[in-house]
C-alpha cells in the first residue's frame, strides 16, 4: 500500500502527514523518535484511511512555540479538522499516546475510539527517551533487534532537537491533571503493551484500566516497545478488530471447524 | 539437600503387555489400575512419614509407565490425603495445554493444598507431540509462550487480552489466584538454552533431569550465567535435579539389580515414527545440539549402597548446584509395590538423614 505525503496548516504550523488506504479515518500520532512508517501502517491501511501526522518540531522544521502537551494536542486536533475529519479513530504511540490522551480529554467529541500503543503517559521514574546510534535505539525499542531491518541513521542535530522537544513537552512521569481527567473519558480505549517492552514496563498497562472507565488491556507476546514494527500482524489484528467492533471485540469470531 | 519422591503411578500389569507406545487402551485392567491409585496414597503417606520434602508428579500419556496423564487431578487427590509434604507438579506439559486453564487449575490446587504446591512447567518428551496432535517443530515456542502466559495470568490483577503467536485470548482474569503470592515456587523444566534463558528472565527456578552430573552442570551453569545477565542469582532451592536411583543395602547388591535394567524403553514407538520425530524435534543442552531421547531407557544417576549414594548426591550438588533431588526409585523390579516401599524405607533410614547438610 502506497502512502502519499501531504501537508496541512494548523495553529500556524505546516504539518506534514503520510496518508494511505480507504475506510474510516484513523489518525496516528508517533512516538518521540518521529514519524516512521512501519508494516503496521500498511496493514492498517487495508481497513482504514490512515493519516500518520508528523507533529510540529519532529521533522525538518523547529518548534519553539508549543510549551505543553495540551497545547500540542490542541494543535493536532486542529490539524485533523484541517483535513476535514469531524470524528476519527485515534492511535498514539509512546509519547504520542500521551498526546492522544490529552486530545481525547480536551476534545472528546472528535474521537470515536482510542488506541494506545505502549503509551508513555505513565512512565517509570527517571525514564530517558532512547538515543544514540540506530543500533543502540534498536536495542531499547525491540525485543529482538536482530530480527529487525537496520534503522535509518538520523541527523544528529535533528535527533538532538527531537530529544529536547520531547523532554520539554512530555510532562511529569505521573501527570495528576491528566490522570484525573481520564476518569471522565467515555470513549472505548485499548491499551496495548509488548510483553518485552524494555522502556515502559508492561505492568503499567493495568493503570490505564484502573483510570479509564472503558479501557481494555492487551499484551502482545514477545514484542518490545515498538509493537507495530516488531509484531505487526498481532498488533493490527487486535487494533483493527477493536476499532471495528469496539467493546464487542472481546467476542471471538474465529471459526474452529477443521474438517466440515 | 532437599529430597522429592517422584510418584510415577506405575501400572503393575497382571498379564504381559506388548512393548509399544501407544499402549493399546484395551490392554488396561481396571482393577489393576484402581490398585495403583490406592497405592499412590500409601506411598506418599510413607514418604511424608520418612521426611521427604516433596512428592512429585509428572505427565505422560497413553502408557502404563505413568498413570497420571492429568497431574493436577492426581495432585488434588493426593493433596487432601497428606498434610505436610509439598506437592510438586513436574510437570504439566505446557506445549499441548491451554495455558489459561493450567493457570486456573494450578491456582486452585495451591489454594486447596494450603500453599503446598510447587510447579514445574514442561515442554514434554518427544512422543507426547503425538498425544494431542502437536507439531513437534512448534513445541518449544508453544512452551515458552504458554509459560509466560501462565505467569502473567497469575500476576496480572486486571483482565487482559493476549496476542501471542500460538495462543490468543481477548479476556483473561483467573479466579482463584494462587495462595502463595505472587505465585507458587515455579521452575522451567529442561536443559535447553531456551529453558535456561526463560527461567532467568522470569526469575524462576530450573529443573534438569537424568543426564550425567557434568552435563547437567552445563545446563545449570548456563542458567546461572543468564541469571547474572538479568541481575540475580538462583538459590540452591531453585535448581532441581530429577534422577533415577537404585539403592540397596550394599553396592554389590545394587550392581546386581542393575543387570536387570533394560537398555531400551519398555514401551517403544515404531521405528519409522521415531526416526521422523527425531528429525523434527530439535533439542539442546545449554545451546549444544543433542538428539531427542526416543525409545531409550532413562539412565540411573544414583546407584549403590547408602554410603555410595550419599557421596553421589554430594557430587551432584557440587557439579549441578541443585538443592533438590527428585528421585524415581526405579529399582529393577520396583514396580512391585512392596519392593518400592523397601527402597523408600532404606533411603529414609540410611540416606536422608545424612544428606541434609549437603
Amino acid at each position: 500500500m502506497a502512502f502519499r505525503e501531504g501537508f496541512v496548516q494548523a495553529d500556524g504550523f505546516r504539518i506534514r502527514y503520510m496518508e494511505g488506504g480507504e475506510g474510516p479515518p484513523l489518525v496516528h500520532l508517533h512516538g518521540a523518535g518521529g514519524l516512521r512508517l512501519n508494516p503496521a501502517h500498511d496493514l492498517l491501511s487495508r481497513q482504514f484511511r490512515v493519516i500518520a501526522f508528523e507533529m510540529p518540531g519532529f521533522g525538518t522544521e523547529e518548534n519553539q512555540r508549543t510549551r505543553t502537551m495540551p497545547e500540542l494536542a490542541a494543535t493536532m486536533a486542529a490539524a485533523a479538522a484541517g483535513l476535514g475529519l469531524p470524528r476519527f479513530n485515534l492511535m498514539g504511540t509512546s509519547f504520542g499516546g500521551k498526546v492522544a490522551l490529552w486530545l481525547a480529554v480536551l476534545r472528546p467529541e472528535l474521537v470515536r475510539a482510542l488506541v494506545l500503543e505502549a503509551p508513555a503517559a505513565i512512565r517509570p521514574a527517571g525514564l530517558q527517551p532512547p538515543s544514540g546510534s540506530p543500533e543502540e535505539i534498536a536495542r531499547r525499542i525491540y525485543a529482538h533487534p536482530e530480527r529487525m531491518p537496520p534503522g535509518q541513521p538520523v541527523d544528529p542535530a535533528v535527533a538532538a532537537r527531537m530529544m529536547a522537544l520531547t523532554k520539554r513537552l512530555r510532562g511529569p512521569d505521573r501527570d495528576a491533571e491528566l490522570e484525573r481527567r481520564l476518569g471522565g473519558l467515555t470513549i472505548p480505549v485499548l491499551a496495548v503493551f509488548g510483553t518485552r517492552d524494555g522502556l515502559i514496563p508492561p505492568e503499567l498497562g493495568r493503570l490505564y484500566k484502573e483510570l479509564i472507565p472503558d479501557a481494555h488491556l492487551v499484551f502482545v507476546y514477545d514484542a518490545g516497545h515498538a509493537i507495530g514494527a516488531e509484531r505487526p500482524e498481532a498488533f493490527v489484528e487486535v487494533v483493527g478488530d477493536f476499532l471495528e467492533r469496539e467493546d464487542a471485540f472481546v467476542i471471538s469470531r474465529a471459526k474452529t471447524v477443521i474438517l466440515p | 539437600m532437599k529430597v522429592s519422591y517422584f510418584e510415577t503411578g506405575r501400572y503393575l500389569a497382571p498379564e504381559a503387555m506388548p512393548g509399544v507406545w501407544p499402549m493399546p487402551s484395551g490392554a488396561y485392567d481396571t482393577k489393576a489400575g484402581a490398585e495403583i491409585y490406592r497405592g499412590m496414597v500409601e506411598r506418599i503417606t510413607f514418604a511424608e512419614t520418612l521426611g521427604f520434602d516433596w512428592v512429585s508428579l509428572s505427565e505422560h500419556h497413553y502408557s502404563p509407565r505413568i498413570l497420571t496423564p492429568s497431574p493436577p487431578m492426581a495432585a488434588a487427590y493426593l493433596a487432601a490425603r497428606v498434610h505436610k509434604i509439598k506437592i510438586a507438579l513436574l510437570g504439566p506439559i505446557v506445549s499441548h495445554s491451554n495455558p489459561v486453564r493450567l493457570a486456573e487449575e494450578l491456582a486452585m490446587l495451591d489454594t486447596m493444598a494450603d500453599g503446598r504446591l510447587i510447579v514445574g512447567l514442561l515442554r514434554g518428551t518427544t512422543n507426547e507431540a503425538l498425544t494431542y496432535d502437536l507439531n513437534p517443530q512448534e513445541s518449544r515456542e508453544r512452551t515458552d509462550e504458554g509459560m509466560e502466559l501462565i505467569l502473567k495470568a497469575w500476576t496480572e490483577p486486571q483482565p487482559f487480552g493476549w496476542q501471542g503467536r500460538h495462543f490468543k485470548y481477548r479476556t483473561v482474569s483467573v479466579w482463584p489466584r494462587p495462595l502463595q503470592q505472587p505465585h507458587p515456587p515455579t521452575f522451567a523444566l529442561g536443559t535447553s538454552r531456551e529453558a535456561g534463558e526463560f527461567a532467568a528472565r522470569n526469575r524462576i527456578g530450573l529443573g534438569v533431569s537424568y543426564g550425567p552430573f557434568e552435563v547437567m552442570g552445563k545446563a545449570t551453569g548456563y542458567f546461572r550465567d543468564q541469571c547474572a545477565r538479568f541481575g540475580w542469582q538462583p538459590t540452591a532451592d531453585q535448581i532441581i535435579f530429577r534422577a533415577n536411583i537404585v539403592l540397596a543395602e550394599t553396592d554389590a547388591e545394587a550392581q546386581r539389580a542393575m543387570t536387570a535394567y533394560p537398555a531400551r524403553a519398555p514401551f517403544a514407538m515404531g521405528a519409522a515414527v521415531a526416526t521422523a520425530l527425531l528429525e523434527l524435534d530439535s533439542r539442546n543442552i545449554a545451546g549444544e545440539a543433542r538428539p531427542a531421547s526416543i525409545n531409550r531407557a532413562l539412565p540411573i544417576n544414583f546407584v549403590g549402597g547408602p554410603d555410595t549414594v550419599v557421596e553421589q548426591i554430594r557430587q551432584c550438588r557440587e557439579l549441578t548446584g541443585a538443592g533438590i533431588i527428585d528421585l524415581g526409585f526405579n529399582t529393577p523390579g520396583s514396580s512391585d509395590p512392596a519392593r518400592l516401599m523397601e527402597a523408600l524405607d532404606l533411603f529414609g533410614r540410611k540416606v536422608l538423614p545424612r544428606i541434609r547438610d549437603i
